[in-house]
């Protein structure tokens, strides 16, 4: 019965979609949606108009900053200068914690990603008594705030010589990572499919060979994805580099814009530079990799 | 250059020794019993995992529980005197106050425009656009954030030419400068706003994600039935979405209560900004361990209700698996 | 295909037995970087940013051309705090840096060895004779005055700056009245008798150390309004802040930054940073009259307003008095140190360099500051002037906040800083520090 309402509805749709009464209604229609244009408008201004404003403010000279505001450089005269990336990159340390920043970050991802695919795989294909209360453990873990852990890790890195260094942080951001990391490859891994691996099985593989060759290349979006957020996590953290390097030469670059805001205190305007600088990997990996991103933050929590 | 020759020696060599283990470990383990191979090849290969989890997570959880019941110099028990000063000390309660106006509004509102956001954004041409921009303050620091704030809420005496864009706008319409980051009033708003601001987008795009998966037809009924879009997002669309807004809401409750460097950045903790991870950091740099301890305890309490709601959560995934 | 997946596998672990070998191999060289040790470079932490380092930098300049040391520095407001944390935490430190003033904090890390003596490097007679004498001899011979670094009869701090501070600076083309003498006269003036909208610019910004600008000028009013014992007390913790004449020290201040005094009210006090907070002076219509600072603010006027000179543009006079002649005399100085935290030859080598005359002769002629050396001259007449007073005090009184523990001084600052956003909340912030003081006074 409510086929034929359907065709009905249909053809007597199509007829009125030429007359002036159906433009009339587009019309109304796109009108009574200019409310929705207005605010979906509004809030991408409120959130891209803050960082174009620091990003303009970094091409002005500092005096001009303390005068008026960044809108005022848009018309002319302009004013740019890039004085304000000179005296950063000339700033004492900045270059060597651009560069710590790269040697903490990757190694740490590479390093979680491997340890958590494995024991992902272990928690999802193997039986074993005490599993569940395992993954209950670290599932829970991954609630925790870091700074429960400040103070014994402290004292762990201390007793084993390793304050200080970039090993410590990487172990510590591994350590931190690893419960989030783990459910998430877990939940993808557990849903792959069983017959790939028994047939696997079948003709003899054994679970480092079914692990390596048919688990891993199949679970390549899920890791792509988590490398993009681990990487973006471990660049821009603060928390975990001020506390265990905040004294050490090996800071990272987040660690020394932070100290110098405390020493230019009025001068943010040197800081915006920095920020820049500090913002443009990130920004750069997201818009080339956005697609693995989304594709894997989504396939963890939305499945199931 | 050392360092750079560590790192990339940690790039190439941690997989590899891992893989030796893998296959050196099988090799082994292959040769031992069949009974026995069944328990101990998982505990093998979950190894690292588990070892790493309990080196930096479990057992300096349980420490700082036992430190926070202990004196400075950890030489006796003190019982509670460390909570006693948490829950005496006005700047302490303070920053417990405001960890939960973040954990109440940051979470609300980044959920929250979240949802609205991703359903708005559904209905337009320009979708994508849209999500970038939202999405744009997600891969930012918190410190870049924090810089690009700073400048949103700069404030210049009144009658002076206004460098902050809020304070500027708000003399187009003719209203005195706010200092937003020193008046009580708007100070842990504007703190918590910059929190949300970052995360919104985050929320928006699993969400969108979800809302994409709702069938069309299921839509398209109801909108023949004559129900208005409002009581669609209501009655249909969250509801459906219910189990991804409970994710989000779970991570974004974890970041309000870990906040640390948006608060830290921009005010460090003055003017009553002060939150948990500010005022544990602060005890920290004053050497009171004990008291840091405290702090770390009374924040994972508030989010032990969290864990159990987590961890039944994933006990009812497992049954349907 | 097991043969296939077998020899694979051998490959792999072949491999992998090689890597172990080499992260065996290399493991011990990492941990130990190039920054300290070093016979030719020394890292350390300043206070100092714009023309303060700038000025360092000149300072050091004929030390690197003879010695050929590189000195890498790193500006850094809060490096007590982060020092802190780092001897705690076991991680590299600077080779030199400003050491901690909290005396608690000071006798730790001098028992943790973190802290090295001068006494292991330095010619301690030539250094404290030339020096003035309230910056390396503890008052009555004691053995211990941590408020110079001097813990055991050893030294820790080598003073290389020093400053006065509570100077009332303003500009001479606008303020052209006679310097007043008590503070009651200084309240009187009218500024829109000189063109000026307010009295008193003031600004307390300074990162994670804003409030500090605050408690200079609360300290100069409490040492004048009481003796150098009851302010030396007040600093030990034994007096308290709700104390009557504390209260009273308060309730001063906030006529400072008055709403009626004060450029922009309260909030502009707030956010302006302390560098900046004397720019209205020179801005036409004047914002205001007088800014209380140190001497070293006088670099910054050179540098926001290139051209004006001290003494001709712009000037300072003393404190005035608080109404009681005896504690005139009661003068607040500060000193810049450098504490040496490894011992190296060519942080040693700097140190020596720094503690001589040509080197403190640099800086002073490059204004902005008075060093810690008695005999050096001044062709500036403004710090002329401010050498004589400093000479000339009766008791060089320490910045209180300094030399309390450091969460009495982080409560301290931030005490100031929440009765001048609202003057109704002193008695409620009066009796939280007297809490804050009977928790960090134990030395737990």
């Amino acid at each position: 019965m409510s086929g034929v309402a359907d065709q009905v509805t249909t053809r007597r749709e199509a007829a009125r979609a030429n007359s002036v009464s159906a433009v009339a209604d587009r019309w109304s229609n796109a009108l009574q949606r200019v409310p929705l244009h207005i605010v979906i408008i509004i809030f991408c201004a409120v959130w891209i108009i803050p960082t174009i404003g620091m990003v303009v403010n970094s091409f002005r000279s500092v005096s001009e900053m303390g005068q008026a505001g960044w809108w005022t450089t848009l018309f002319p005269p302009h004013g740019f200068t890039l004085a304000s990336y000179q005296q950063v990159l000339n700033t004492e340390n900045v270059g060597t914690s651009i560069v710590n920043s790269v040697l903490i970050t990757i190694p740490a991802t590479v390093i979680q990603l491997a340890i958590a695919t494995m024991g992902a795989y272990a928690f999802a294909w193997m039986k074993f008594p005490g599993k569940n209360i395992f993954f209950i453990v670290i599932v829970g873990l991954m609630v925790v705030p870091i700074q429960m852990t400040l103070i014994p890790v402290l004292q762990f890195f201390k007793a084993t010589g390793l304050s200080g260094t970039i090993t410590a942080v990487w172990l510590a951001h591994s350590g931190y990572g690893l419960p989030f990391e783990v459910f998430l490859l877990r939940n993808y891994l557990g849903g792959l499919p069983r017959e790939v691996f028994e047939s696997a099985e079948v003709d003899g593989a054994g679970h480092a060979v079914r692990f390596l060759r048919i688990a891993v290349p199949m679970t390549i979006p899920a890791i792509a994805s988590l490398t993009i957020f681990v990487f973006l996590g471990v660049w821009n953290d603060l928390l975990v580099a001020l506390t265990f390097l905040g004294t050490s030469p090996n800071r990272p670059f987040t660690v020394v814009i932070t100290q110098l805001v405390t020493s230019f205190g009025g001068g943010w305007q040197f800081l915006t530079a920095a920020a820049v600088l500090q913002m443009a990997l990130p920004l750069a990996v997201f818009i080339a990799l956005q697609r693995y991103f989304v594709r894997g933050v989504t396939a963890g929590s939305v499945k199931g | 250059m050392d360092q750079i020759i560590t790192a990339i020696g940690a790039i190439v060599l941690v997989p590899l020794v891992l893989l030796g283990y893998i296959l050196l470990g099988e090799r082994v383990i292959e040769r031992l019993p069949e009974r026995i191979q069944e328990w101990f090849r998982p505990y093998f290969w979950a190894l690292p995992a588990i070892g790493f989890a309990t080196i930096f997570m479990v057992y300096p959880l349980l420490r700082t529980v036992v430190i926070s019941f202990r004196n400075n110099a950890d030489t006796t028990w003190v019982g509670f005197d460390n909570y006693v000063y948490f829950f005496t000390f006005p700047s302490t309660l303070t920053s417990l106050r405001n960890s939960l106006l973040w954990l109440v509004f940051y979470t609300f509102f980044a959920v929250g425009l979240g949802l609205i956001i991703a359903i708005m954004v559904d209905r337009v041409r320009y979708e994508s656009l849209a999500k970038i921009a939202i999405f744009l303050p997600v891969p930012i620091s918190a410190v870049a954030a924090s810089i690009i704030w700073k400048f949103m809420f700069d404030y210049q005496a009144p009658g002076t030419t206004q460098t902050g864009t809020l304070n500027a706008l708000l003399g187009v319409v003719g209203h005195e400068p706010v200092a937003w980051l020193v008046n009580s009033t708007t100070n842990n708003a504007a703190l918590i706003f910059v929190g949300i601001w970052s995360a919104t987008g985050f929320a928006m795009v699993i969400i969108s994600a979800s809302l994409k998966a709702i069938s069309s037809e299921v839509l398209e009924a109801a909108r023949i039935d004559g129900a208005n879009e409002f009581r669609i997002v209501q009655l249909i669309v969250t509801p459906l979405l219910w189990p991804t807004i409970t994710v989000i809401g779970t991570t974004m409750i974890i970041n309000a209560l870990k906040t640390f460097d948006i608060v830290y950045v921009l005010t460090a903790g003055a003017y009553d900004t002060d939150v948990i991870a500010t005022q544990m950091f602060s005890q920290l740099a004053h050497a009171h361990f004990s008291r840091a301890a405290a702090v770390g305890v009374v924040l994972f309490a508030a989010i032990v209700p969290l864990l159990v709601v987590n961890i039944r959560r994933f006990q009812q995934q497992e049954e349907q698996r | 295909m097991s043969e296939v997946f077998s020899r694979l596998s051998s490959r792999a672990i072949a491999l992998s037995l090689g890597a172990l070998l080499l992260v065996a191999a290399c493991g011990g060289g990492s941990s130990n970087n190039s920054s300290s040790g070093n016979a030719t470079s020394v890292t350390q932490w300043v206070a100092w940013g714009g023309a303060e380092l700038q000025a360092y930098r000149d300072v050091l300049k004929p030390f690197t051309a003879s010695t050929g040391i590189t000195v890498h520095i790193t500006t850094n407001r809060d490096s007590t705090n982060q020092i802190a944390n780092g001897i705690i935490s076991g991680t590299d430190l600077p080779d030199l840096a400003p050491s901690t003033t909290d005396p608690i904090q000071l006798k730790d890390w001098v028992t943790k060895g973190a802290l090295k003596p001068l006494e292991s490097f330095l010619d301690m007679s030539a250094y404290t004779s030339g020096t003035y004498p309230a910056l390396t001899t503890a008052p009555g011979g004691a053995a211990d005055d941590p408020y110079i670094g001097i813990i055991g009869g050893k030294h820790y701090m080598l003073m290389i700056k020093t400053q006065v501070k509570g100077l009332i600076w303003y500009n001479k083309k606008v303020f052209t009245g006679t310097a007043p003498t008590t503070f009651d006269q200084l309240l009187a003036i009218n500024p829109s008798q000189y063109g000026a909208q307010k009295l008193f610019c003031a600004g307390f910004e300074s990162g994670t150390a804003s409030g500090w600008p605050a408690s200079d000028q609360i300290d100069n009013i409490i040492m004048r309004q009481n003796d150098a014992a009851f302010y030396t007390s007040w600093i030990q913790g034994k007096v308290k802040f709700t104390d009557p004449q504390i209260k009273l020290g308060y309730q001063t201040f906030l006529k400072e930054v008055s709403a009626a005094n004060v450029y922009g009210g309260s909030n502009t006090a707030l956010t302006t940073n302390f560098g900046k907070a004397g720019d209205p002076m020179f801005k036409t219509p004047a914002g205001c009259l007088f800014l209380e600072q140190a001497t070293f603010i006088s670099a910054f006027f050179t540098q926001d307003f290139p051209g004006t000179k001290a003494g001709t543009d712009f000037d300072f006079f003393g404190h005035p008095s608080m109404g009681s002649a005896a504690n005139d005399g009661n003068l607040n100085g500060f000193y810049d140190n450098v504490a040496m935290y490894n011992d190296t030859p060519a942080a040693r080598k700097l140190m020596q360099y720094l503690a001589t005359a040509p080197a403190q002769q640099i800086w002073a002629n490059d204004g902005g500051t008075l060093g810690a050396i008695k005999t050096l001259t001044y062709t500036d007449p403004v710090f002329k002037r401010a050498a004589e007073v400093a000479n000339t005090a009766k008791n060089l009184l320490v910045t209180a906040g300094d030399f309390m523990p450091s969460d009495m001084q982080a409560a301290f600052w931030k005490s100031l800083l929440d009765v001048t956003k609202d003057p109704s909340s002193l008695n409620a912030v009066l009796a939280h520090l007297d809490q804050v003081q009977a928790a960090a006074y134990k030395a737990s």
